[in-house]
């Protein structure tokens, strides 16, 4: 798997909602790479301030690589002031993938907690015209964290919106939501992203219904390689980095 | 041009590496047709039994630096030698092996188990790791450091190399200790005991509670340090802190330091070890400058030249 670090022209970044932005880059050798929940990782700025890369799902690869970013801190402030025209510094694609949906299925569900819904998007695009029943539970704190989600719904997703405080959809966690899932274990499996919380309950609602789970997990990063080991998190088989080892895991292999 | 630097018997063909912990064992970095053009690689500490490393959180970001508990997560040295090394022996540029024993007996298995395999051009003792629990670093210990350091040469069939530790009073006695003990080079400074605190839960950040400041912040100090030490000893200086670009290598080097390590900024471009390397090139063509030795601690003194 050939990882490219360039720069490469943004081509938008824009506003999609009050908390979230939508980077588009003209990175096309990274785009025919790159597979559904994979990362790149960004340079924000030149200068070392500040000095890490910041990682991002991939929320769609077509002619471009775009990622959905939320502006949380210093990084994706600084990354949201960038505009189009300019160039960024962009290693990727990291990580490995989810895994395609084993034989028999027939229901896929996704469930995305705020801006760990962005690798949904790749994974339904990869997902899409394949037969299968495609389901989105999407869990966001407010109506700040709701874009359009005209792009699932082409894609064939049902979409259900649960919001903290019920400005849209179901009020309440995403787990409110878990009533839409079917619960064969032999048709239906999940993938999941988004805070440890949401992880947590998403994993126990798994195990008790015995379905197959793929969970994407986000670290703090530094080298975003699997060299300096910094974003190690605990599963069962001992510690493993997020940006190598993951971010897919089982979810039944981490520790929460 | 000459920029070929010895270590004992080692010639390195140019003065550019990497610091230890910063490249993992170098197949995570992806052009290995790039990473031969290094004048050495210096893959993560492998000590003699396998290490799990610290509980995460493991990293902060910080001003212009990274905080790091990792706590040498490795495999051990047998699983290192057996999956590791072929394929740093196979990229063709001096591997220098870092190695930690938690005691004498440890380093000295270490340094058997290196001296039995080939393709290890030196090794690098990491007196100075602050994130292993230990109260007291063999590398805050000017006697510890001497003893270590002998009982490694009279083993050890390749260089050794020290790995000094910048959390001491003086560090140019503790480089005099190792370069008294027969060290062939000093290598500093690893990362200054830092920490940085949740204000929400009050509670450290880091799983190991402290860890090692390393990155742009703390180049000044590492350099201070170096031009401290360079007027101290004769064996040469690696040189290591914070170094991100040409200007800072070239600094190191102008303060005594005969090889520049990049660290923390390999995280950040991974190209940066070459880009300086390049860079270096490129000085001393603009200030014809034939031999690399000719830089190294050519510091001068505003006042004098008044």
């Amino acid at each position: 798997m050939p990882k490219i670090q360039n720069k490469f022209r943004i081509i938008s970044n824009k506003k999609v909602c009050q908390r979230f932005h939508r980077l588009c880059l003209d990175a096309k050798a990274i785009a025919k790479n790159v597979r559904p929940g994979q990362f790149i990782h960004i340079r924000v700025s030149d200068g070392i301030t500040p000095l890490f890369r910041r990682p991002f799902s991939v929320f769609r690869a077509r002619k471009g690589i775009e990622i959905l970013y939320e502006t949380v801190g210093r990084g994706t402030e600084i990354l949201a002031s960038r505009k189009s025209g300019e160039y960024l510094d962009v290693l990727g694609p990291l990580g490995n993938s989810f895994s395609m949906p084993p034989k028999g299925t027939r229901r896929v569900v996704m469930i995305g907690g705020g801006v760990g819904v962005a690798p949904m998007l790749a994974l339904s695009d990869a997902l899409a015209k394949k037969g299968y029943e495609l389901v989105l539970l999407y869990g966001a704190r407010t109506k700040g964290h709701i874009f359009k989600m005209d792009e699932f719904k082409k894609n064939g997703c049902k979409v259900f919106i649960a919001t903290n405080d019920g400005s849209v959809g179901v009020k309440g966690y995403v787990s409110k939501l878990f009533s839409k899932i079917e619960t064969n274990p032999q048709s239906t499996v999940v993938y999941t992203c988004g805070p440890h919380p949401m992880l947590a309950a998403v994993k126990q609602f798994v195990l008790e219904n015995n379905l197959r789970c793929e969970v994407s997990c986000e670290e703090v990063m530094a080298c975003g390689l699997g060299a300096c080991l910094g974003c190690s998190i605990k599963t069962t088989d001992g510690y493993r980095t997020t940006c190598h080892d993951g971010p897919v895991f089982d979810i039944n292999k981490i520790i929460f | 041009m000459n920029l070929s630097i010895q270590i004992g018997n080692l010639k390195l063909k140019n003065p550019v590496t990497v610091a230890s912990g910063t490249f993992g064992h170098a197949e995570e970095y992806y052009d290995s047709e790039e990473v031969k053009k290094l004048g050495a690689i210096v893959p993560k500490t492998v000590t003699l039994h396998a290490r799990e490393g610290n509980p995460p959180p493991r990293i902060i970001e910080t001003a212009s630096g990274m905080i790091n508990a990792i706590g040498i997560e490795n495999p051990g040295a047998d699983v290192f030698i057996k999956e590791k090394l072929p394929f740093l022996r196979k990229i063709g540029v001096p591997v220098i092996v870092s190695i930690l024993g938690h005691t004498d007996e440890e380093f000295t298995a270490l340094i058997r188990k290196f001296n039995a395999t080939h393709g290890v051009s030196a090794l690098e003792l990491n007196l100075s790791c602050p994130n292993l629990k230990n109260k007291t670093l063999v590398a805050q210990d000017p006697e510890a450091t001497f003893r270590i350091m002998k009982m490694a040469k009279t083993v050890s069939n390749v260089p050794v190399i020290a790995k000094l530790s910048p959390n001491v009073t003086d560090i140019t006695s503790i480089a005099l200790a190792a370069e008294s003990a027969g060290a062939d080079a000093v290598s500093l400074v690893n990362t200054f005991v830092a920490m940085a605190i949740d204000i929400k839960t009050r509670t450290s950040i880091l799983g190991n509670i402290t860890g090692g400041l390393s990155g742009p912040a703390i180049k000044p100090i590492a350099l201070s340090m170096v031009y401290q030490t360079a007027k101290k000893i004769r064996i040469p200086i690696i040189a290591m802190g914070g170094i991100a670009t040409t200007k800072d290598a070239l600094e190191f080097l102008i303060a005594g330091a005969s090889v520049v390590a990049v660290g923390t900024f390999n995280f950040v471009n991974p190209r940066a070890p070459l880009e300086i390397l390049n860079g270096i090139k490129e000085y001393m063509r603009e200030h014809k400058v034939k031999n690399i030795k000719e830089i190294i601690g050519s510091i001068g003194h505003k006042h004098e030249t008044r």
